[in-house]
């Protein structure tokens, strides 16, 4: 804005309007990446701790269940607690950190900020995405070392686990962001670590299932999650890889759609 | 406190002693935690059901076709979790609820005596844990066909086993200032009882030094006193099973009393 007319309307602008622009964005971006980092930077290392405690102690702990541990059984296990570390930090560590955040009222603060909404969910969910990757590499060598398993691996393990933690969170986010009342996503979140750790299958092969679970199982994220990351550690072990990508991708656009709805309605 | 005006004027809010009283505050405590939790109590009936009965039913897709062995072990271990829920678990987590939003010196100015509270929490603890046993027991043996002989000795296993894990509860949600550590030490709690105690999966498929360690431990003791009631044949380690229980169940109970500290 230029000095126009004299008398005409201040020159000031304020700092809260809404500017645009890909530059804009961007730099909105780094600097809610900095943000958010600066908040939960004292988190960081407790938040790997119990994602490794999770996926490691999981899958040592299925190992107790069975009678004996015959080789393809130790496969499954190890190559499962890879997924099993990933899903609570997509499904259960950011709804609760969202719920928090609304309770306390930081959730409201953030989205008073002047930067596009948009970079401020892109901000976490690359956040969140980094953060899960430790964990899960963590709990695949405890488990490799307990049961002694050969991986082979394939450059097919990083867009796969990438995908994973990507459509963790953004479906996660999206739960937490369309789901108004933190106590439902709390039960939710209980509800669906029970399904995941019970009646998912992740750490044994989804033939074991009934015929109509599995058939929801195809449709739903965590047994798509443990094919993907499967056929990174594995060779021969899967099949159908592709069609798990699209479901996985189909689950990360749909989160995404829910969080743009959400944070598109200004209240 | 006043001896000329002892004999007259009872402060409001001292406790009265003797067994009708106590019998009297008993009922009335009950009473008031089941009014006061009822929401609480019929979402936590529901859950536990569903956790049970899922358990039961789930760890048969853990296997291609499920062993009779460990249908059988982890049919009879749900009854202990089921027993462990509200005590040990849930149970401090409410206390650390109520310490956070306050009502938790208004529960303490309450006027019954340590036992009364103790006594009346124990009772909550076994309305909300036995019904969903019951249920559990019944899926299962509906769904694996199981060997199941019910003796008598399952009534003092179920007290005990509850109420060790009550006053475990207690001591914790009692003893310990913080909400926070109370729900982190909790939910570690639940971890070690579902996967690392010998309660859902026989003793030999664990290291043999964790076995150990768990001998030392309450869980794997609740287990082997449950399992002694529901399954035929003799069981040769039930006595010191009861031994190391008792002695758990009574170290907390004093842990928690000597942290309420005596009512006036």
């Amino acid at each position: 804005m230029t000095a126009g007319v004299v008398g005409a309307r201040p020159r000031h602008v304020p700092q809260t309007e809404l500017r645009s622009g890909v530059g804009y964005w961007v730099a909105s971006l780094a600097s809610m990446m900095r943000f958010d980092y600066g908040r939960v930077r004292q988190w960081v290392p407790m938040m790997i701790v119990i994602q490794t405690l999770m996926g490691a102690g999981m899958a040592l702990l299925y190992g107790f269940f069975y009678p004996h541990i015959t080789a393809i059984r130790a496969l499954y296990i190890t190559t499962g607690a890879p997924t099993l570390a990933l899903v609570p930090v997509g499904f259960v560590m950011l709804p609760g950190t969202v719920a928090e955040q609304k309770l306390e009222g930081t959730f409201d603060y953030i989205w008073s900020l002047p930067s596009p909404r948009s970079a401020q969910a892109a901000s976490t969910f690359t956040l969140f995405t980094l953060f899960a990757l430790p964990g899960s590499v963590f709990a695949l060598l405890v488990a490799a070392w307990r049961y002694d398993v050969h991986l082979a691996l394939s450059p097919l393990l990083v867009p796969a686990v990438l995908l994973c933690a990507l459509m963790a969170i953004t479906v996660g986010y999206g739960m937490a962001l369309a789901i108004p009342n933190p106590m439902v996503t709390n039960v939710v979140t209980n509800a669906l670590m029970f399904v995941v750790l019970l009646f998912s299958p992740i750490v044994y092969p989804a033939s074991q299932l009934p015929a109509w679970l599995a058939t929801v199982h195809y449709f739903l994220p965590f047994y798509n999650m443990a094919v993907v990351i499967r056929a990174g550690l594995t060779s021969g072990l899967v099949a159908h890889v592709a069609i798990s990508f699209v479901v996985l991708a189909a689950w990360t656009a749909a989160g995404a759609a829910a969080t743009a709805w959400v944070v598109g309605h200004r209240r | 406190m006043v001896e000329a005006s002892a004999a007259t004027l009872v402060p409001h809010g001292t406790v009265e002693r003797g067994a009708r009283h106590w019998w009297h505050d008993y009922t009335v405590m009950v009473l008031w935690h089941l009014a006061s939790l009822r929401m609480w109590l019929v979402t936590l009936t529901v859950v536990q059901l569903l956790a049970g009965v899922g358990f039961v039913l789930g760890i048969s897709l853990f296997f291609a076709h499920i062993p009779t062995t460990a249908a059988l072990f982890v049919s009879t271990g749900v009854p202990v979790v089921n027993l462990l829920t509200v005590g040990m678990i849930l149970g401090p987590q409410l206390v650390a609820d109520q310490r956070s939003n306050g009502s938790y010196e208004y529960l303490r100015s309450m006027p019954v005596s340590r036992s009364v509270a103790a006594a009346a929490w124990y009772t909550v603890c076994l309305i909300g844990g036995v019904p969903a046993m019951v249920v559990a027991l019944g899926v299962a043996q509906l769904r694996y066909d199981l060997p199941l002989h019910v003796s008598p000795m399952i009534v003092p296993a179920v007290l005990l086993t509850s109420f060790a894990g009550t006053m475990l509860g207690y001591a914790l949600g009692h003893a310990i200032g913080s909400p926070m550590a109370t729900r982190m030490i909790t939910q570690l709690l639940v971890f070690v009882v579902f996967g690392f105690a010998p309660v859902l999966y026989p003793l030999s498929q664990m290291p043999r030094w964790l076995g150990a360690v768990n001998w030392w431990l309450p869980f794997r003791q609740m287990a082997v006193v449950t399992r002694a009631a529901l399954t035929p044949g003799g069981h040769a380690a039930v006595m010191s099973a009861y031994v190391v229980l008792g002695a758990w169940a009574i170290v907390c109970a004093a842990l928690a009393g000597r942290a309420l500290g005596r009512r006036p």
